[in-house]
């Protein structure tokens, strides 16, 4: 079955494609802890902050319409927290964006904030995804210290995560094609119940083989894999204008914009 | 020239926890180097038999792999000795590459990343897979996943491999593929099978079960001709034997 792979673009090649998934995860990290830690007053340098994963998405022939999709399935979560905003906090506030000035809600400067910093923390992380292929993530998770454990499990989730929405998905195809009429709440209720416990069930069955295949090629606790990953001279290059970009717009653009 | 005998299984009996009998005084030698088909109807007991020779499941008797028993103890040692290819390739394909699942065993078994690599790109070459290392195993066909499979066991190097219904879900085509695959194959294959016409196309000698019991050991040919037998226990005779 087909399925949006969230890094189906991660086999193209490009220069940032190229790059080690480790410095590349880095910069991500540092780069969102930055955005995350910005005054809530100054929306204008989120501006500034965006260019970043653009120039890195267009470097990555990611298509801008692909990256706004994905952002767009994740937001109801966000847009509950942001649009809530404006309903508690309804102090006055100006606000200065270049030469204009306006007056609004502390609450409202709150959901442009909330939306703001969402929509280019996740611009950064669609990037690292989209040109980083999902195991050169793990590895490099794996060499910058990210506890074995959670890897091998997010390693898991990625492998069976597709399998698992496949399963679901012919459990709601049969029960569809004997769906005749409603049968009410209760006992519609009771039969998704039954569909969760299936799916629980082969899943279980399903890691059940797994470890018989693991322990059949001899897994013993121990997690063994070789890194392919090499940190070249453009790598250091990435870091380095990565670094000064981050300088300039934290140290330059936010206190002249503040 | 009589051939040593690599699998050994003696008076062995296993049953659920729900106290259902699924081997019954077991009893099969196999020889090295032999192909020996599994068949019965669904239930009769045959994966049960293959989980036991590889030593994940512990019944009353006793199972020898070249010569060593299946025990705690020895488990390591066995599982060096014999591959198993589960039925289902998603099961077997667990790691995010197929480099890494292919990888997997050889570095299990303390191999250096050399010789690991070499194993890898020689085994993939071998199944068809050459220059996919890299791809996630969502990717392929489910040919090439079957292909895959079993280049996660061939990478061992093991003497014996067990087959859980190799061809399940498998168009003609990735079948006669993995036909070709299989009988190229110098090691002792056991293959748990309901398809007659992939028993009949690989076996040298076919071992019919039904409720937990051999019913037949001997010549695939004689085994899978007799129409009274194969029909008895609700097989079929495949076609090349009609």
């Amino acid at each position: 079955m087909h399925h949006a792979h969230i890094d189906k673009f991660a086999y193209q090649d490009s220069p940032v494609h190229r790059l080690d998934s480790r410095v590349k995860l880095i910069v991500v990290v540092v780069f969102t802890a930055l955005v995350i830690a910005m005054p809530k007053t100054v929306l204008s340098v989120l501006f500034c902050y965006a260019v970043g994963p653009f120039v890195w998405l267009v470097i990555g022939r990611i298509p801008l319409k692909f990256v706004f999709k994905q952002i767009l399935v994740v937001s109801p979560f966000i847009l509950v927290l942001a649009l809530s905003s404006p309903f508690y906090d309804r102090s006055p506030m100006n606000v200065a964006f270049g030469p204009f000035v306006w007056q609004t809600t502390a609450g409202w400067m709150r959901c442009y904030v909330i939306l703001g910093k969402f929509t280019v923390t996740m611009m950064a992380l669609i990037s690292l995804v989209s040109t980083t292929r999902f195991n050169d993530l793990l590895v490099g998770l794996q060499k910058l210290g990210v506890p074995h454990l959670l890897v091998i499990q997010l390693g898991f989730i990625y492998r069976y995560i597709f399998l698992v929405i496949d399963r679901a998905q012919h459990i709601l195809r049969a029960r569809s094609g004997r769906r005749l009429r409603n049968l009410g709440f209760s006992r519609e209720l009771k039969i998704a119940g039954s569909m969760v416990g299936s799916l629980l069930v082969r899943s279980i069955n399903t890691a059940e083989n797994i470890n018989i295949a693991m322990q059949a090629r001899g897994f013993d606790g121990h997690w063994r894999t070789i890194s392919r990953l090499r940190i070249r001279w453009y790598d250091f290059v990435f870091l380095a204008v990565s670094a000064i970009y981050m300088m300039i717009v934290y140290f330059i653009v936010l206190p002249f914009l503040r | 020239m009589a051939m040593s005998k690599i699998i050994e299984v003696k008076d062995f009996f296993y049953h659920y926890s729900d106290g259902t009998e699924a081997l019954k005084n077991i009893n099969l030698a196999v020889e090295e180097a032999q192909r020996v088909v599994l068949i019965g109807p669904n239930g009769a007991g045959k994966s049960t038999l293959l989980l036991a020779m590889a030593g994940f499941i512990n019944g009353k008797g006793t199972v020898l792999i070249d010569g060593i028993k299946v025990t705690k103890k020895n488990i390591k040692r066995i599982r060096t000795l014999i591959g198993s290819c589960l039925d289902n390739p998603e099961d077997q394909l667990f790691m995010p590459t197929i480099f890494d699942d292919v990888s997997f065993g050889p570095l299990n078994m303390g191999l250096n990343g050399e010789e690991v690599r070499k194993r890898v790109e020689e085994t993939l070459k071998r199944v068809g897979l050459n220059g996919m290392a890299e791809k996630a195993p969502h990717h392929l066909s489910a040919g090439q996943k079957r292909s895959a499979a079993i280049a996660t066991i061939l990478s061992m190097a093991p003497k014996i491999i067990t087959f859980d219904e190799p061809d399940n879900s498998l168009d003609p085509r990735s079948r006669d593929n993995l036909l070709a695959l299989l009988k190229n194959l110098s090691q002792t294959l056991v293959i748990a099978t309901c398809s007659m016409d992939f028993a009949g196309a690989i076996a040298d000698r076919a071992v019919l079960l039904d409720r937990g019991q051999i019913i037949a050991d001997g010549k695939a040919e004689d085994i899978m001709s007799n129409n009274e037998l194969m029909k008895a226990h609700g097989l079929e005779v495949p076609g090349r034997f009609m």
